[in-house]
């Protein structure tokens, strides 16, 4: 008699496609998933509980490899809660070379997942194209921090460089080139109908879902959620600035990229604008003492990072160290929803599916 | 060759000598196309390519590939069925290499002038998948196994929009006989004529040969490697083989059957024939280059449907098509 | 239908632009001042204040210091200064609580060895490091 038998697929944590160690059992049927279940943890450092023994200018640079394609934002938020609870005043320019930075880092960010997300449907040169233009970025960046990802550029109370010389100027000019770029990548990739038959439709989950899961980033706002903290809940000098929230109503994977491609124009855009109103001189770094000890109590802020929402909770008991620290880490948050989209999936769609959520490991095991 | 002589020591000797030195020339095609691949790649992504083994241009980089393959470790996994596993390259290669002998790369330049020689290349060309089913399978491997199950199905539903697509230049040509094909093409190319079927032989043919956008059985970014994840060294190496010489004898085929073989365009007569035949086997192996540079891979369900609801009507009407005007213009 | 020929085109007019890759290693990727590789050490400057052990998330560094020689001076002299590269993640904020620059970052990036030894680098590993250094230290 013909029969067919569940299989046991175990995805990752070697496997090209999952974007770092991370691993995912999938219960299958011929090609048809039946149950996924994820398994994390591969890359826990444990982040909170070291921070725990750190002073606040010595957790910065971990917070650095946390979600390590966007590290600036991790940088701000841990910045931005010490600067909450002591109540320091940032000069405008370091606010606004922060701002410059944040946004680079958010298009470097995108760049990669564009460039991995094509990878993994099958596409080779797109991941070479957007290397090259994050390279630029890359290249910006090490010239304002020192480093090529792990910026560790800011400090509690401003940041630790001034801009170098001209680097203003070249941030300038490199925001008509990535338009420039921008455009060929629509060129190449947004029109080409296998890549639109592969993610439309897939990966489709409502707006309550997408708030029951507490999704955030573009994987909410792909659902018709228009949630942005630069917008919603303005933090720094986004208020200041003028720009949209990219908002999809579909849901589904290609909501998800068309919200990402339309992001990286807005942050071009608040880059241009930043670049305009920067203060010429002024210090960057403000009146901190020399022992950061934050008055007693507990605080939670939240901004917008690449991948959603990120936020940092402190509690202090006035020492140097924290008492307790944690991120809400947006990755994390965002992949909770990856069993029920995989559920009578074809396997082809899961790599689509998890590309789509954009997730970085060294940011979902913290 | 006589191919009607009765087997003998001779005729096995005589064979061999003719075979031996045009499987060296396969071979070190197959050494440059893998480089020229790597070099168009490079080149259209930003970068160089293979540019320090042998020279600036990393001439001898895929025989330094080669001979690391081949003394590296031969590893059969614990659980494999050994004998499939040993027989699969093979399976999978000779098939790959008995087509070409039916090509006629020039007028004088051929080995065996069969009268069904589009019949048997077809024929010959659908086996492959059997070396690749069986390896995927012996390896006892998961994603080996879906691998080699997708090549199976995506092999077999192309072989139909293959075939079809090319009764129409039977029609016209009024024979198997790929000379007789050729030989028909010396005024217009069959790509004039039969454009519709060249589109889907040349669709087909990029599925039969595994390439993108249809390489769903290597699948890297969902199957690691699909049939191939077990395997290493030399018999990699030779499934590697057969996958290039194979794409050798589509790229060749598609030059014989629409593009006129080795006829030059016109007022070009002066340039030898063998030359023009490397001229349109060149264009369209860039072709396959190209198209692996610039798209995403297409999913299982869609490349089913593309193929039984889209190539196979087409084909058919056009076969329909085609009789019919052929009968009221002759 | 034009989707896929518009990619298409781009593919092949990429193949017209400038190579964006580096002959690394026969060329040295070009790396701005304040990059951070391997820390340089001078221990004619270091007056043995701790802060950089201080300061080191990783506790990478470890340094014991000896009294001068000199009896009329005061303070303290360097005696054996370690960085554990094993763990050292070029943070750079040894370098910035340094008060009188007597450890600053070079441009030197590779780090690769076949043994883990050494990734100890002593005072005079990190003395003799001459090459690519950091010209501005201080915002």
């Amino acid at each position: 008699m013909l029969r067919t038998e569940e299989m046991i697929l175990n995805v990752g944590p070697q496997h090209p496609s999952t974007h770092g160690v991370f691993r995912l059992i999938l219960k299958i049927d011929g090609e048809i998933i039946h149950e996924a279940t994820p398994v994390i943890g591969y890359l826990h450092r444990g982040t909170e509980k070291i921070a725990e023994d750190l002073q606040y200018t010595q957790i910065i640079p971990y917070t650095d490899r946390m979600d390590y394609l966007s590290a600036m934002t991790n940088n701000y938020v841990i910045c931005h809660a010490v600067e909450t609870m002591m109540g320091i005043e940032i000069p405008e320019r370091a606010e606004y070379l922060r701002v410059i930075a944040m946004e680079l880092g958010r298009v470097a960010s995108h760049l990669v997942w564009w460039g991995t997300y094509l990878l993994d449907l099958g596409s080779q040169s797109p991941f070479l194209y957007a290397f090259r233009d994050r390279e630029m970025i890359i290249n910006l960046l090490t010239e304002l921090s020192g480093a090529r990802l792990t910026f560790n550029y800011m400090r509690i109370g401003g940041v630790k460089w001034d801009a170098p010389d001209g680097w203003i100027k070249k941030v300038q000019e490199f925001v008509p080139y990535m338009r420039r770029q921008l455009a060929g990548y629509h060129e190449l990739v947004s029109g080409n109908e296998i890549f639109i038959s592969r993610v439309k439709g897939v990966g489709k989950y409502t707006k309550n879902d997408a708030i029951a899961y507490s999704l955030s980033g573009a994987n909410l706002r792909s659902t018709g959620v228009s949630w942005d903290v630069r917008k919603n809940d303005p933090y720094s000098l986004y208020d200041r600035f003028d720009f949209d929230v990219p908002v999809r109503q579909e849901g589904d994977a290609l909501a998800r990229y068309e919200c990402r491609m339309a992001e990286i124009d807005q942050s071009l855009k608040i880059i241009e604008q930043a670049c305009e109103q920067i203060p010429s001189k002024g210090p960057v770094l403000g009146k901190v003492p020399r022992m950061i000890r934050p008055p007693k109590g507990e605080t939670f802020v939240r901004i917008e990072s690449p991948r959603g929402e990120i936020g940092c909770y402190i509690a202090s008991d006035g020492s140097k160290e924290p008492y307790r620290i944690k991120f809400r880490r947006p990755s994390f948050y965002n992949l909770q929803i990856l069993p029920k989209l995989l559920k009578g999936e074809n396997i082809a769609n899961v790599i689509a599916i998890l590309g789509a959520v954009d997730i970085v490991l060294g940011e979902v095991d913290g | 060759m006589n191919l009607e002589q009765p087997p003998s020591m001779e005729g096995f000797l005589s064979f061999f000598i003719y075979v031996v030195p045009f499987l060296i020339f396969v071979l070190s095609f197959v050494t440059f196309a893998i480089l020229a691949e790597r070099k168009v790649m490079g080149t259209m992504q930003l970068r160089s390519g293979p540019n320090r083994t042998g020279g600036r241009f990393g001439l001898l980089q895929t025989v330094a590939d080669v001979f690391k393959l081949l003394l590296k470790e031969d590893t059969i996994p614990k659980d494999a069925d050994r004998t499939l596993f040993k027989w699969s390259p093979i399976l999978a290669f000779v098939p790959a290499f008995m087509v070409l002998a039916v090509i006629p790369f020039t007028k004088h330049f051929q080995f065996a002038d069969i009268g069904i020689g589009l019949l048997y290349y077809v024929a010959i060309s659908s086996l492959s998948v059997i070396g690749i089913v069986t390896g995927g399978w012996a390896s006892n491997n998961k994603y080996s196994l879906i691998g080699g199950m997708r090549a199976a199905a995506q092999m077999i539903s192309y072989e139909i929009p293959l075939v079809l697509s090319i009764v129409g230049v039977i029609f016209l040509a009024g024979s198997l006989n790929l000379n007789t094909i050729v030989g028909a093409q010396q005024s217009v190319w069959f790509i004039l004529y039969q454009p519709v079927g060249f589109i889907i032989f040349y669709i087909a043919s990029v599925a039969e040969l595994n390439r993108v956008p249809f390489d769903l059985p290597e699948a890297e970014s969902e199957l690691v490697a699909g049939y191939l994840v077990e395997y290493s060294g030399f018999r990699f190496a030779i499934f590697m083989l057969a996958e290039y010489v194979y794409m050798f004898a589509m790229a060749a085929m598609t030059t014989v059957l629409f593009l006129g073989g080795w006829h030059p365009i016109p007022y070009f007569e002066m340039i030898p024939g063998a030359i023009w035949f490397a001229i349109k086997f060149s264009l369209i192996f860039f072709s396959l280059m190209w198209i692996r540079f610039t798209f995403p891979r297409i999913r299982g369900d869609q490349l089913m449907t593309f193929a039984w609801k889209g190539l196979i009507p087409i084909s058919i009407i056009n076969i329909f098509l085609t009789a019919i005007i052929y009968e009221i213009l002759s | 239908m034009i989707g896929w020929l518009k990619g298409m085109k781009y593919t092949l007019n990429q193949g017209t632009k400038e190579k964006i890759t580096y002959q690394y290693p026969e060329e040295p990727i070009p790396l701005p001042d304040r990059f951070r590789g391997i820390q340089k050490f001078y221990p004619e400057k270091c007056i043995v204040c701790n802060q950089c052990v201080n300061i080191c998330p990783t506790d990478c560094i470890q340094l014991t210091g000896k009294k001068h020689p000199d009896p009329k001076k005061r303070g303290k002299i360097i005696e054996t200064y370690d960085i554990n590269f094993e763990i050292c993640i070029l943070c750079d904020l040894c370098t910035e609580v340094c008060p009188t620059e007597a450890i600053i970052m070079t441009n030197n990036f590779e780090l690769a060895e076949y043994s883990r030894s050494k990734l100890y680098k002593n005072l005079d590993d990190l003395n003799n490091h001459v090459t690519n250094l950091r010209e501005e230290n201080k915002a």
